[in-house]
């Protein structure tokens, strides 16, 4: 009953109405703290998660570029098989995509279409099969209900490959709908064989890729070293180099301004909890003093406070992290409907590591909000005190 | 030295100056007092004269500008702030005229507070809160919340809370300043019963009636026991 959390707890019982006050703005502000969190790292996991999901963990590029901003590999054929090669080398697929307008009866749409050489399949099977047969595509749902047309259907694809002017449409048989990497909730696209897209583009063994995936036996940064020592005029990325370029790009501003945004709510936290306590405190002046002139020492005093501002901050806290993660989840939704969000990427991404952190600044507003008001019962002159509250 | 002589304070020229942006202020003059064993002392004195300031000295509250201040033997300016907090909460009681309860207790749980503190077990500080408020004639009202008890009923609580560590010394100031006649005399027997069973017994008042009651009767003027009564 005595103990300085339980005496602290009577103590924000005794004012039901400025502690419920503290808690629900502790609760608010973690709440937005949580989630500056979770969007300064959200991105990042988020695209590292979707890369992890790809059945390739290298990515081969022919310049110092990420794959898909840079030049294409020409000798895609020939890298693909001295990179099969190497012990460290499980599978190579060379990966190229187009621009190409798709048409269905009287219905066409803009796609970007993923041409696959090798087994290895970058997509997930929604409905239907991967394409196995010569001029077989698999299509996202976007374009399927753009087309209106489902597995078995044929649609005539145009490939713009080259600056030249189109092929004439090839016809290719729709064998499943699948979720594509990257793609996005409103723009049509489609993943088929290398050599059908190539030959959609009228330009059959060509072997050009944008890049080649690689499978690793296990260890992507050995085989990375290895693919750089076998073709020193290609680029190796693994997943964790690509993660990297990518937060050291345009991920980076959304770190910059969750860090102001996070520091902002703490420092709102800071000012209520500092606020609470100290007039909490100085209209409990003379009860201290009283307590401190029975002999209650002046670390019980202060670790009461302490224990008050930790009361506040953890009940609030607690209640922060689901009201944070429902605002999370609404948040994601308005921000992934900015045109050009892939469908699997997200803005919010929940980590426990996140949650440690979390904790670890509200225990740092504990301490810090309570400071200045611990500091006033620490430095409280007992005798003034008393004399004072009979005066008044 | 002073424990061997019976003595529970000892005040040996003490003074208390405060400093003030227009010159310091003297307190307390030069005061030499003694408080033996089960002694009953009340200090009276005008508004301002040093009383308190006294008082709150000879609990270790504050501390003396010069002079010496002994509590059973051990010079007080030599202990530091943890040491003088300890020797209040095991060998001072305090009683103040705003009583000072804490009110999200109950009486019981006041009474409780600085045993705890103490280190006293849970089950054995109940039992001795109880003893307490039946000692004070609030037995039946344990489990009130100080608003819901009168101002003398208060200011019996707080005695007991005063007395809960077994006190060698116990300091009121205007223990009586805030009650009614009445209920003033019942916390002036109350405190009679204290000090006749054996616990030194400091009041400040104004109240003649109250100051009256005590063996010795000092009376403070600008700082200074001006004059000394013993009955």
């Amino acid at each position: 009953m005595m103990a300085p959390l339980a005496f602290a707890w009577r103590a924000l019982v005794r004012q039901p109405a400025r502690s419920a006050l503290g808690v629900v703005g502790v609760a608010s502000v973690g709440a937005l703290l949580l989630d500056m969190l979770l969007l300064s790292e959200g991105l990042v996991l988020s695209m590292q998660q979707l890369l992890e999901r790809m059945a390739f963990d290298v990515r081969v590029t022919a310049g110092d570029a990420l794959p898909g901003t840079g030049a294409d590999i020409t000798d895609a054929t020939t890298a693909s098989t001295a990179i099969a090669a190497l012990p460290e080398v499980r599978e190579v697929t060379p990966i190229r995509s187009e621009e190409a307008t798709m048409r269905h009866r009287d219905r066409e749409v803009d796609a970007s279409v993923i041409g696959v050489g090798g087994t290895t399949r970058i997509w997930t099977i929604l409905r239907g099969r991967d394409p196995t047969g010569p001029r077989e595509l698999v299509i996202n749902q976007y374009a399927t209900d753009t087309l209106g047309v489902e597995p078995g259907g044929t649609v005539m694809v145009s490939a713009y490959c080259a600056d030249d002017d189109a092929p004439p449409p090839v016809p290719f048989r729709v064998a499943g709908v699948a979720e594509l990497p990257f793609e996005t909730p409103d723009a049509a696209a489609a993943a088929t064989l290398l050599a059908d897209l190539e030959e959609a583009c009228g330009i059959r063994g060509a072997g050009i890729a944008d890049f080649l995936a690689v499978t690793s036996t296990g260890n992507p940064s050995a085989a990375a070293a290895a693919i750089a020592a076998a073709r020193p005029d290609l680029t190796a990325f693994t997943n964790e180099e690509v993660v990297g370029r990518v937060e050291q790009g345009a991920f980076t501003y959304f770190r910059q301004i969750s860090t102001v945004l996070a520091t902002i709510t703490m420092a709102f936290a800071l000012l209520l909890i500092t606020v609470l306590l100290t007039v909490s405190v100085n209209q409990r002046l003379g009860e201290i003093a009283a307590l401190r002139a029975l002999g209650f020492s002046r670390r019980r005093v202060v670790l009461d406070v302490l224990c008050e501002s930790a009361l506040i901050v953890g009940t609030g806290g607690v209640l922060s992290v689901p009201v944070g993660l429902l605002l999370a989840v609404w948040l994601d939704a308005i921000l992934k409907q900015m045109p050009g969000v892939p469908m699997q990427l997200h803005f919010f991404v929940f980590e426990p590591r996140t949650l440690a952190v979390h904790g670890m600044l509200l225990a740092a507003t504990t301490v810090l909000a309570a400071a200045y008001p611990m500091r006033i019962v620490a430095r409280l002159p007992i005798a003034a005190t008393l004399r004072n509250e009979v005066i008044s | 030295m002073n424990r061997a002589n019976g003595v529970v304070v000892a005040a040996e020229r003490i003074s208390r100056v405060f400093p003030m942006p227009a010159g310091p202020v003297v307190a307390v003059r030069e005061v030499t007092l003694t408080v033996a064993p089960g002694e009953h002392i009340a200090i009276r004195g005008p508004s301002g004269c040093g009383k308190s300031t006294l008082l709150h000295m000879l609990g270790c509250v504050d501390a003396p500008s010069s002079g010496t201040l002994m509590f059973e033997g051990r010079d007080i300016a030599a202990l530091g702030d943890g040491a003088r907090s300890l020797l209040r909460l095991r060998h001072i009681g305090f009683v103040f005229q705003r009583f000072f309860l804490l009110p999200m207790l109950t009486a019981a749980e006041n009474v409780e507070l600085p045993q705890a503190e103490a280190g006293v077990p849970a089950r054995e500080r109940r039992r001795r809160s109880l003893e307490l408020l039946e000692y004070v004639g609030l037995g039946a009202r344990g489990e009130h919340r100080p608003s819901q008890l009168s101002g003398g009923e208060m200011q019996r609580v707080a005695i007991a809370r005063a007395l809960a560590n077994r006190p060698r010394l116990l300091l009121a100031d205007e223990p009586t300043g805030e009650l009614d006649q009445a209920t003033g005399e019942q916390v002036a027997a109350l405190l009679d019963r204290v000090n006749a069973d054996g616990t030194a017994l400091v009041i400040v008042t104004h109240d003649p009636t109250l100051a009256g009651r005590a063996r010795r009767v000092l009376t403070m003027r600008d700082g200074r026991i001006e004059a000394e009564r013993q009955s």
